[in-house]
């Protein structure tokens, strides 16, 4: 990393286009990925998540627009690009031909790695993944999570700056999600830039620390996890009411408080601070309206996703 | 240049070879001895010979050619379309590897399994018909530039195949029609004019003219044309196979 170019983002794209025929993939979207990021790349299916990545790869050509790693254009200095970034492609595709420790072994060849420079990153990365003993088993005798694991480990093999994760849960059980995470964040831990796209809103609200949510190609929405939820979602408080009420009582007017719809005893409030809370509830008691309860309930990534795109992941 | 890149992609190719020796590497040896048996010294014994061999000497460098021609064309276009298939050409397409290093490896891969081939069958020759090329250095050139051509069609075919069996379309309608015409059994002077006339538009006519001349030191056409147009022919397919994985054809979206 010696000769990159001082404060350049990880990952720079401007403008990118891309077209399928008639149909536009990506419609000239703008981004930057900075150095240590944990950034989460998120929109419906079909938004252009996949293949605004393999633009940034090299599996698709683009049409429009230009991407730099590092601040190396990937369509120029290619080859110094492409050696900054791992990739972990939803799909499994890997080498039938070649047992775990060779696909590690010739990934990294591909690379231009020489086996003895690689061995022991290679049985740590065995080792580190739980695949040591299925190190000399085809892939087709590993199971689904150990698939999984060995897509990483292979986008590890030759120690790049960037690792790109294409949905990397999709399909897994929840003990291995989790503990995926876990390596993902260790990984952040030890200064990898990480770009994920997933489907799951939790994921991304658990990991990352920017979010990028593309709709139809561009880009709706750039900002820090906790900057989306400040400004497209609302923490929202209840009370609960001993007794139905017919309409939210006038008093509570400057509160902004709804009556919920389906339940005539839940008073609805929106960014309501601890002494205002206080206050309504003085007022309430001063009118003699009992309280049993009060709720808060968090804004989630979901609820921001819903409120950009207008549907869910899926 | 990314040498360990293109030798690991080199290692791949000799790798899947030998994991499917019994596919590929067995029949081509064993086929071209039952020919030598059946046509060569059963058959070919009730024919004088041809340019001044035995029947069966002569036969053998057109088995070696029909060999080397149908291993080279199938070694690239099934692994590349594999490959592809499976999208495990991926991993090659994120590393830092040039279309260059790409096409020349798999071409590489296909000339080594070749090699090892056509000279199984020289050592059966040797053995068997105690014939031995009279040219090595034409020996090794012919089959080198028969095995890239074909090898380069493979690749050609290889990203063009929708589905497995598009590869065999070239092989089934147009190779082997050709390779059995095209003077593999019998020299053209052999030929009723007409049909002798017509094998000088058959391509493959020419790489086992030119192949058979290590042997014999003899030509239909002599070594100036068949030589020549085996070259270019070489370097029309390589050139078309670089250009189509340097653009990506079905390989990058």
């Amino acid at each position: 990393m010696a000769d990159a170019p001082h404060q350049a983002p990880a990952i720079a794209v401007h403008h990118l286009v891309k077209r399928y025929g008639d149909a536009t993939a990506v419609n000239g979207i703008s981004f930057a990925v900075e150095r240590g990021d944990f950034f989460g790349f998120l929109g419906p299916n079909g938004a252009g998540k996949t293949t605004t990545i393999n633009a940034i790869v090299g599996l698709a050509r683009v049409d429009g627009g230009r991407i730099e790693v590092f601040g190396r254009d990937v369509s120029t200095a290619w080859r110094k690009a492409r050696r900054l970034i791992g990739l972990a492609p939803q799909e499994y595709n890997f080498d039938r031909y070649l047992r775990v420790r060779e696909i590690l072994f010739y990934q990294a060849g591909y690379y231009g790695l020489r086996p003895r420079d690689v061995t022991t990153r290679v049985d740590a990365l065995l080792e580190r993944f739980g695949l040591s003993a299925k190190a000399d088993a085809f892939v087709a005798q590993l199971s689904g999570g150990m698939k999984r694991r060995l897509t990483l480990a292979r986008a590890l093999v030759h120690d790049p700056q960037i690792v790109i994760l294409d949905e990397p849960t999709a399909g897994v059980d929840v003990e291995l999600r989790l503990e995926l995470w876990e390596t993902l964040r260790a990984l952040r831990r030890e200064g990898k830039t990480i770009v994920l796209t997933t489907h799951y809103i939790e994921e991304a609200e658990a990991l990352c620390e920017r979010i990028g949510i593309i709709e139809s190609g561009r880009m709706v929405a750039l900002e820090t996890t906790e900057g989306l939820l400040r400004s497209h979602a609302r923490d929202e408080l209840t009370i609960t009411l001993a007794h139905p009420l017919q309409a939210p009582p006038p008093m509570l007017a400057h509160f902004s408080a709804r009556l919920d719809p389906e339940n005539a005893c839940r008073l609805r409030f929106e960014r309501l601070s601890p002494l205002q809370l206080s206050e309504a509830l003085a007022l309430l008691g001063r009118e003699g309206i009992d309280v049993e309860a009060v709720n808060t309930e968090r804004a989630t990534l979901q609820d921001v996703f819903l409120a950009l795109t207008g549907r869910g992941a899926r | 240049m990314n040498f360990v890149g293109l030798w690991t992609l080199i290692k791949r190719e000799m790798k899947r070879s030998f994991q499917i020796i019994n596919q590929v590497i067995w029949p081509p040896i064993i086929s071209t001895l039952l020919y030598v048996f059946v046509f060569g010294l059963a058959l070919g014994s009730r024919i004088k010979g041809i340019q001044g061999v035995s029947y069966a000497q002569f036969l053998l460098p057109g088995l070696v050619m029909m060999q080397v021609i149908d291993g080279a064309y199938g070694e690239s276009s099934s692994s590349i379309f594999q490959a592809r298939f499976t999208y495990a050409i991926q991993e090659m397409l994120v590393a830092p590897m040039s279309a260059g290093e790409i096409v020349f490896g798999y071409v590489f891969g296909s000339v080594l399994r070749t090699f090892l081939i056509a000279n199984a069958i020289m050592v059966l020759g040797v053995l068997l018909l105690h014939t031995t090329p009279t040219s090595w250095g034409l020996y090794v050139a012919v089959l080198v530039l028969v095995a890239v051509l074909f090898a380069s069609l493979g690749i050609i075919f290889g990203l063009m195949a929708e589905k497995y069996d598009n590869i065999a379309v070239l092989t089934t309608f147009a190779i082997t029609p050709l390779v059995f015409v095209g003077g593999v059994f019998t020299s053209i002077h052999l030929l009723p004019p007409v049909v002798a006339h017509l094998s000088l538009l058959n391509p493959i006519f020419y790489t086992i003219d030119a192949f058979r001349y290590s042997y014999t030191g003899q030509s239909d056409v002599g070594l100036a044309i068949s030589l020549p147009v085996v070259g270019a022919m070489t370097a029309a397919a390589y050139a078309i196979a670089y250009a189509m994985v340097r653009a990506g054809y079905k390989l990058r979206t």
